[in-house]
């Protein structure tokens, strides 16, 4: 072997290994909701300038299902919603069993996408962030904050009013909290 | 009426709780997984006996008279903006009736967050208002009776980063206005529920300008005396634990029409003066 080539191969190695653990390193911080939660992924159509997120199917099967809507809306761009997946992902094996009565619908948006820019669709009607809080009687429509959720019933009724970002709800006794409505 | 002076034993108190050596109280427990396992609503925390010496000394207080409830979520919209209400279990009267309330949030920078001096005249003494709540803390009032005797609730409150939240600065020219709201019509001869609410950014001294990388000031109402009809109904001593926009929903007892006014003093000295008629 000449020295070019074993130069060659130990280059190959080395842009092997970088690439398995950029591999790693993405599965560890892969966007979105953890698969094990069986999320509905909801891209936004973009309609005049604004992200439209349609959560008419997710409360479809909500009532078909006779189950509850954990709505999570993170940002491709926002560490808290990697630490908060990355939370999730950890602790999948214990927490997916009470995820059961829930539907789990991921809304994927990102930083830029500021209250005024974002509109949430159920059938005909279509609010902006602000009103669509209004509507639904949530205190957090004075800011949006990356990452939030929404939990609802069967008729897109807030089951309780839930703070803005996931800070305290990132243990498995806090998540259990969340989903168990304890207030 | 007179404007009550900032109270300077207050300021000092207060530096001296920033000051508290933490190292020397008791120790703070950690559950698994990092959580402290000290978040019972009745639970007492390090904080909570530092700073109980420092106010009350050595006096009873009493947290099961059910005197006093604090009525607080468990997890609030917002951290710079958590509602509180205060519900007394005992009517104003002159006999026997609240006469000063202490709000405290345990593991704010500046944790006694308001001091109320209350009169009969107040009718019922039960106050709502939104409080700053920097972390996983403690939020507690303690009413002290006419009579001596302190009673005291608390409820845990899950939160972060209440005390850096961005204020509200689009109108600086409102700054000061002093403005009371009557939900209900007055009622002659009985508890009135009204709201008063001071336009005011009540900076907390913690929060970075996003422009020039410099932390803005700390700028907040520090006082608040509503009278009516020339009579006291209570004097408020406050900080910037207090939400910005302070308001503060309370009673009061009108026995003829007259006028609400509220004299407001800042931490820059500035005065205010807000006032309704009544009847």
């Amino acid at each position: 072997m000449t020295r070019m080539h074993s130069r060659l191969l130990r280059s190959a190695r080395v842009a092997a290994i970088a690439g398995f653990i950029a591999l790693f390193a993405a599965a560890a911080n892969a966007l979105g909701l953890p698969p094990a939660y069986a999320p509905m992924v909801v891209e936004p159509a973009i309609v005049a300038g604004r992200s439209e997120f349609d959560l008419g199917p997710a409360l479809a099967r909500a009532k078909r299902e006779k189950k509850r809507l954990y709505v999570y809306l993170g940002a491709s761009d926002c560490p808290y919603c990697r630490r908060y997946e990355n939370f999730l992902g950890k602790n999948s094996e214990e927490l997916v069993p009470h995820f059961r009565p829930w539907i789990v619908v991921d809304l994927r948006s990102t930083l830029s996408t500021t209250a005024d820019k974002l509109a949430i669709r159920v059938g005909d009607s279509v609010l902006n962030y602000t009103e669509f809080q209004r509507s639904i009687g949530d205190q957090r429509a004075r800011m949006l904050v990356y990452p939030s959720v929404w939990l609802f019933d069967t008729q897109l009724k807030p089951l309780m009013q839930m703070p803005a970002g996931n800070g305290t709800f990132e243990t498995v006794d806090e998540q259990l909290e969340i989903l168990n409505l304890v207030q | 009426m007179t404007m009550k002076q900032p109270p300077i034993h207050r300021r000092r108190l207060l530096l001296g709780l920033a000051a508290l050596p933490l190292a020397a109280a008791p120790a703070a427990r950690a559950a698994i997984g990092g959580l402290p396992s000290n978040t019972g609503h009745t639970d007492t925390s390090p904080e909570w006996e530092q700073l109980r010496g420092k106010i009350f000394g050595t006096r009873p207080i009493s947290a099961t008279s059910g005197r006093v409830q604090m009525i607080a979520p468990l997890r609030a919209a917002y951290g710079a903006s958590v509602p509180v209400k205060i519900v007394s279990q005992l009517p104003q009267t002159p006999e026997l009736y609240v006469k000063r309330m202490y709000v405290l949030v345990d593991k704010n920078p500046s944790p006694l967050a308001a001091t109320l001096e209350l009169t009969p005249e107040i009718g019922q003494a039960d106050f709502e208002t939104r409080l700053r709540v920097d972390e996983y803390s403690h939020v507690r009032v303690v009413s002290e009776l006419s009579n001596g005797e302190l009673h005291m609730d608390s409820r845990y409150v899950k939160t972060s980063g209440g005390c850096s939240a961005p204020p509200n600065r689009d109108s600086p020219e409102l700054i000061g206005r002093t403005v009371f709201k009557l939900p209900e019509p007055p009622k002659m001869n009985a508890p009135t529920t009204a709201d008063i609410t001071v336009i005011h950014p009540n900076d907390t001294g913690f929060e970075l300008n996003n422009v020039t990388v410099m932390f803005i000031p700390s700028y907040f109402v520090r006082t608040i005396a509503v009278s009516y009809a020339g009579r006291k109904i209570f004097d408020a001593d406050l900080d910037f634990s207090i939400s910005e926009n302070p308001t503060w929903r309370f009673n009061f007892v009108p026995h003829a029409p007259g006028e609400l006014r509220a004299e407001v003093e800042d931490s820059k000295e500035r005065h205010y003066t807000g006032r309704l008629a009544v009847g």
